[in-house]
Formats: C-alpha cells, structure tokens, sequence
C-alpha cells in the first residue's frame, strides 16, 4: 500500500513539472522572411504607329501607348502607282525589365505572286531606330545595343542594284530576310529601377519598316512580324 | 530502507526542481498572438502557431515580389502576445537582407509597423496611469502609408530599415492580472506586427532576414 501511495505521488510530481516545462515562458520570439525576385520582362505598343508614303492603305489597327503589341498595317500601294520613294511606317515599341533583356524578331513574307519579282522578305526594309531611356523609374545609364542598321530608307542602307535594277536594302539586318527566323534586334542592360509595374515609364524605340515601291509583280502581299523579349 | 530513501530523495528533487521552475518563472513572456495571414501574395506562405499559448515563431514567404505578382501589396499581419507582471518594453532586431546592389531588395522596401494593441482577454491589466506606446515611427499600417518616392521606388513611414541594434517599438505598464508562470489565453496584451512589399522591379534574386522580438524589464510606467 505505501508503495502505490509513493508511485502516485511520484506520477503526479512528474506531471506537476511537465506542466511546468510545456508551459515555459520565453522572452524572445523570431520572425523569420523571404522574398523571391524573378527576372521579368515584358513589351507594349510603345505609342500610336506612323505611316508615310503610302497611297491608299492605313492603319487597321494603331498602337495603343502601354497595352499589347497587336498592330495591323495595310501599306496600300506598292506599285509605280505610289510615287513615292518609301512607304515606311514606324511601331512604337515600349519595354521594361528588372534583368538584361534581348529583344528578337521573327518575320514571315508572303506574296500571292509567282515570280522573282514579287514582293519578298528582302524587299521589306527595317531597322530599329533612336533608343529611348528616359522618365522617372528608368535605368537611365544602362546601355543597349541595336543589332539593327536603323532606318532602313537611310542612304547608307539601301541602293539600287546595278545590275538588276531593283532596290535592296543592303546593310546589316536592313530587311526581312535576315529575321526568317527570331534573330536578335537589340539587347541591353536592366531598363527599369526598383520602381512598382504601375510607373508607366520604360524603354522606347521605333521599329520602322520600309517598301521602295517598285514595278514588283501585282498581288497582294502580307507580312507578318513577331517581337519576342526576353531575360537570358 | 534503501528503496524508501531512494524513493524520498527522488520526491525530494523532483518538488525542487518543480519549485525552481516556479520561482524562476519568468514575469514577462511574449508569444504568438495567433495565426497570422498573408494577403496579396504569389507563391507566398506564413505559418505560426495559431495558439495564443504557443512560442512565437513565424516563418513569412512573401513569394514573388518583382512585376510578375500583379497585386498592389503583399502584407503580412503577425498576431504577438505579450505577458508581464511589470513594465515592460518590447525590442526587435534584424539579421540579413543587405543587399548590396540598391536595386535589388532592401530593408526599406519592406514596411513594418504595429497596430491594435489591446487586451489578450479578461487576465489582462488594465491600467489607467500608463498608456501602451508604439514608439515612433512604428505606429502605422505600413498598407496604408505606402507612397511612391520622387524617384518612383516605394517607401513606408516606417520599414525594416528603422531598425538598427535591438530597436524598441513598444512599452508599457504592467500587461497581466495574475502571476502566473504559465501561458494563459487571456493574460495579457496582444498587438499585429504588420509586414509589407510592394511588388516592384527590383533586382531579380532571393531575399531573407530574421527578426527577434525580445521583451523586457521597460520603464518604470505606474498602472
């Protein structure tokens, strides 16, 4: 009898310091935080679109400033009805980036004519032109570099070929041909600040696209162009 | 005979060793206040002990912070529990998050402020000489005090970048009716420590740092 009185005593000791130890005190406590940054990157309409030279045609659908890029052009007439000596029209383009970026095209050509002389990728000049880096926000001293020739209706950037007659775009990725497949068109350093998505601000440049209008064979013919940002 | 003193000398320490632990009981405690909750967050996470009796001990994933979380906020609120049986004063101190490229995460982009400070429950002190103070600048929902600077970066009125050694942030006169050693779930003071990150187009990277919330003998505040 004394031993199971003892046992008991000894069980509920044990429970009375269990208690005392589960409920202990502390007079510290931690919080402990992380965050993940991605590299992100992202392009817009930089802007409404500018189309010159063109005889009939428009803008089907304009460039809407920091909204998607879905632009549709229709450069009108590209015969020697259309005197004159370029259709060009220039995209605004708007991209933003907290990492190095590389900007790609991708350019598809296709003519309803039959012959060497319709119109192909070769034909439809283009160029990136003036880099913008500007606004609150923007990473004003980065760099960046234009794969480009630039304006492609640039004297340095195209002549007439002496033995064909035609017009060519000559200079480095002056024309569609060299984007059959993407191909970088510029690249650079971060464009945006520790700034929140809502600044609108970022980095802008023109892609401009030209015709020499030329006794190509009649048809229709559409270009379709894909810019594709990205943060290797 | 010898198991009779073994069995005294073993009854004898386990009441001194129980007794230690009462005289040593600790008269000031702080703890989880109770689960805390993250809103705004992609990928993001926070456990806690959702007892007001557990230890605190808060672990915040804040998830993507760069332009891909497309919510105006990522904010943390961390319930803490606070006992004591005499004025008391409340410290944190950090660790980490000392990036060194200034576009990348910075404690300053990390808002922290306190807010509704009030009583855990019916053991709690209520003291009519001394008022509970969140001391400056941590007196805000960092959510709402959010602005964006002249060079477009966001900042609060009060971040993780106002802490510097073992800050204080709150004091007070006594928080608890009883005496007791033990956690109870209403004796004493609760407050939310509230967290922030705007999502912003910081450098791209992994960011982390540690907070200790330390409480301890304050002011000689009269209840």
């Amino acid at each position: 009898m004394p031993r199971l009185i003892t046992r008991t005593i000894l069980l509920i000791a044990s429970l009375i310091i269990a208690a005392v130890t589960c409920s202990a005190q502390s007079t510290t406590g931690t919080v402990t935080m992380s965050a993940t940054v991605s590299k992100f990157v992202e392009i817009n309409s930089g802007g409404a679109v500018t189309l010159t030279g063109n005889s009939g045609g428009g803008v089907t659908t304009d460039g809407v400033l920091n909204s998607p890029l879905a632009v549709s052009i229709n450069l009108g007439e590209l015969g020697p009805s259309n005197t004159n000596s370029f259709v060009t029209a220039s995209v605004p383009l708007k991209l933003r980036s907290n990492a190095s970026y590389v900007l790609a095209m991708s350019a598809t050509v296709t003519s309803s004519g039959t012959t060497a002389s319709r119109i192909g990728a070769a034909d439809v000049g283009f160029g990136l032109g003036t880099i913008s880096r500007t606004g609150t926000g923007v990473n004003t001293s980065g760099t960046d570099t234009n794969a480009t020739s630039g304006d492609p209706t640039l004297a340095a950037n195209g002549s007439v070929n002496g033995t064909t007659g035609r017009y060519e775009f000559t200079a480095v990725r002056s024309n569609l041909s060299a984007f059959s497949s993407a191909t970088t068109a510029l690249s650079g350093a971060i464009i945006m600040n520790a700034v929140p998505r809502s600044n609108s601000n970022g980095l802008t440049v023109p892609a401009l696209f030209a015709v020499k209008p030329q006794f190509f064979e009649n048809g229709t013919t559409t270009v379709s162009v894909t810019f594709t940002v990205t943060a290797p | 005979m010898r198991l009779r003193h073994f069995t005294y000398s073993l009854l004898s320490a386990l009441f001194l060793l129980a007794l230690a632990g009462t005289i040593s009981a600790q008269a000031l405690d702080i703890s989880s206040g109770g689960l805390p909750t993250i809103t705004g967050a992609v990928n993001g996470s926070v456990t806690g002990d959702a007892s007001v009796q557990g230890d605190l001990a808060v672990t915040v994933n804040f998830g993507e912070v760069s332009p891909l979380n497309t919510s105006s906020i990522v904010k943390v609120v961390v319930p803490i529990a606070l006992r004591s049986n005499q004025p008391y004063q409340v410290a944190v101190s950090i660790s980490g998050l000392t990036n060194a490229n200034a576009q990348a995460l910075q404690r300053s982009d990390v808002g922290f402020g306190l807010q509704n400070i009030q009583l855990l429950g019916g053991a709690g002190k209520i003291c009519t000489q001394s008022t509970h103070v969140i001391q400056s600048p941590f007196n805000n929902d960092p959510a709402l005090s959010a602005a964006v600077g002249s060079n477009g970066r966001v900042t609060y009125s009060s971040s993780l970048a106002n802490l510097s050694g073992s800050t204080v942030i709150l004091t007070g006169p006594i928080l608890s009716k009883n005496n007791s050693s033990k956690r109870q779930t209403s004796d004493g003071y609760i407050f939310d420590a509230i967290f922030t990150v705007t999502p912003q187009f910081f450098a791209a990277g992994v960011s982390s740092a540690t907070l200790i919330f330390t409480i301890s003998p304050g002011p000689n505040l009269p209840c």
